[in-house]
């Protein structure tokens, strides 16, 4: 497209889609802000960007200047940045038009959009259930047919959970594949910004428009921008690993057929497929509930009612303004992090907790060394345990929530990328298989979605 | 790992967060619950333990240290609740001084 008439055409229908998918609160821009800047991202977007006119949502916790950058937080109440992300700026700089701000669990933490200031987004299939978390606005949109395609962020699979509930494609890059500046931080070693896609060549269209190397990110790697593999005709030379910790005896059914059957398209793709072992898998998530909850504990110290957001006035000095502000401003899943974040780095606990998390998530990294430097090229594992689990289900079990995330928690550990997509689905509720790639070789991960995507049936029944 | 509801309340003053105690027990409860879980990494053998794991490049890339334009488009006056002549506006620092911080 490179039709300017049909740029404002195409940012007249997708906010006319997203006004329309109201019900799924997914999206916390305004109809009449949303339908404007639209308009007006569409009459200024370049027409020879490589996604001009293509309409993306982004999680509400990465800054735009266009829309109130919230995190799901009541803390950070019509919050505007006085700059873009460096991903925001260069979708602007590739025409892509920025569709709104994307309801997510407060400040990413969350595995179900329960946990927003903004209330729930609901499932697009089903309302009773949750879309994921914490990018499940982002999920529920494009899910939806809204947009093409949205950014999320990961700290702990919060692209792939998301992804999968929902029944698209989700890719989480490789630690310092993608800025993060602008994306506002949570866990400063784990986050990254991902992407959503109805389709895998959507989501790495976008993933290759936001690649590359940052000055203003010391963390992001001096690499050129990713580079989109072709459609294979056969996964000829490929070797797949399939974890055996992946697949638990209780895991659930549907899930469990799904995979079997994504592993016999990969065998029938040519790809040679082999069990493999990643002892430590089943520490990563007491080791991901140390390791993010304390970095958090750091980065949203920040949050005081002194430079950002409302404050909660009425204190009479400036340590009871910081308690009043955070006490009240944040939710209590983010308070209850804080405090276990606190606990852990506190005088006492520092080395039973953390510097042990950090020994653990060496082991889980050096797991997957191990599995790749044996000639195993990508892992298939499923993405979730069971599909997407009822709203109100697990709100009252923290630890039950935290489960939900034990196959996506290890990539993001690791620092590797990985991606989800559709792999079939049980009662009309998709089910999601993840692929799990060498650092820096999502082209590799990416290739070989293509041919799953192509041969698995990944709408019908498992 | 149980805790009470004494280091609870000491944890959050660490933390500079209001806890009430209408929602104290519920809070216990669950942060027991969450470092009881979490514990479970003492399980392995210290001697397994390797060297902590960071991901990213290898070295920090330091940026030229120049003078450049402002960046951002509007400054802290538009996002801080209280601002005057450069400053961020705060009530007193009465409690630091009582508690000899």
């Amino acid at each position: 497209m490179s039709d300017p008439g049909e740029a404002l055409a195409n940012a007249k229908a997708a906010a006319d889609r997203i006004v329309k998918a109201k019900r799924l609160n997914a999206c916390l821009t305004p109809p009449k802000e949303l339908r404007q800047s639209l308009q007006k991202q569409a009459q200024a977007a370049h027409p020879s960007g490589v996604l001009y006119g293509m309409p993306v949502a982004v999680k509400d916790n990465i800054c735009t200047l266009d829309f109130t950058t919230t995190c799901g937080s009541q803390i950070l109440a019509g919050y505007r940045s006085p700059y873009d992300a460096t991903a925001v700026a260069k979708l602007k700089a590739a025409g892509a038009l920025i569709a709104g701000k994307t309801n997510c669990d407060e400040f990413g933490m969350g595995s179900s959009t329960e946990h927003s200031a903004y209330g729930r987004a609901v499932h697009p299939f089903d309302k009773t259930r949750v879309p994921g978390g914490s990018s499940g606005g982002s999920a529920a949109l494009v899910a939806a047919g809204a947009v093409p395609a949205g950014l999320g962020s990961e700290t702990g699979g919060s692209v792939r959970q998301p992804a999968s509930f929902c029944g698209i494609v989700g890719i989480k890059p490789t630690y310092g594949r993608v800025s993060r500046y602008g994306l506002v931080a949570f866990g400063s070693s784990l986050d990254q910004i991902g992407v959503f896609g109805r389709s895998v060549h959507d989501a790495a269209r976008v993933l290759s428009v936001i690649s590359g190397r940052d000055p203003r990110d010391s963390t992001c790697e001096a690499r050129d921008p990713l580079r989109l593999p072709t459609v294979p005709e056969s996964l000829q030379g490929f070797v797949v690993g399939i974890p055996k910790e992946y697949f638990p005896p209780d895991l659930d059914a549907a899930v469990r057929r799904a995979c079997d059957r994504a592993i016999r398209v990969l065998k029938e793709l040519g790809a040679a497929v082999r069990e493999v072992s990643l002892p430590h898998t089943p520490y990563a998530v007491p080791t991901y509930y140390i390791i993010a909850p304390a970095e958090a504990s750091s980065n949203l110290a920040r949050y005081d009612g002194a430079r950002y957001g409302p404050r909660f006035d009425g204190a009479l000095d400036v340590r009871a303004l910081y308690r009043a502000t955070r006490g009240t401003g944040f939710g209590p899943e983010v308070r209850r992090r804080i405090l276990v974040g606190t606990y852990v780095l506190s005088a006492g606990y520092y080395d039973a907790y953390y510097r042990r998390a950090q020994q653990m998530r060496a082991l889980i990294a050096q797991d997957f060394r191990n599995v790749f430097d044996r000639g195993v090229d990508l892992l298939f594992t499923p993405t979730t345990p069971t599909p997407a689990f009822k709203a109100g289900e697990k709100l009252a079990d923290p630890v039950a929530m935290y489960l939900s995330d034990i196959f996506v928690v290890t990539a993001n550990l690791a620092g590797l990328p990985a991606m989800s997509l559709p792999i079939g689905r049980i009662k009309g509720l998709p089910i999601g298989g993840q692929l799990i790639g060498q650092a820096f070789l999502e082209d590799e991960m990416i290739e070989a979605a293509y041919a799953l995507e192509r041969m698995v049936p990944g709408t019908e029944d498992a | 790992m149980s805790v009470t509801h004494e280091e609870v309340l000491r944890i959050a003053r660490l933390a500079e967060l209001d806890v009430d105690e209408a929602t104290l027990p519920v809070l216990t409860e669950q942060m027991s619950r969450i470092l009881e879980f979490v514990a479970q990494i003492g399980d392995v053998p210290a001697s397994e333990s390797a060297k902590p794991f960071v991901p990213g490049p290898d070295a920090v890339r330091f940026r030229a240290d120049e003078v450049k334009p402002w960046p951002l488009a509007f400054g802290p006056d538009k996002l801080a609740p209280a601002f005057r002549g450069g400053f961020f506006l705060v009530p007193k620092l009465g409690q630091f001084e009582e508690e000899g911080q």
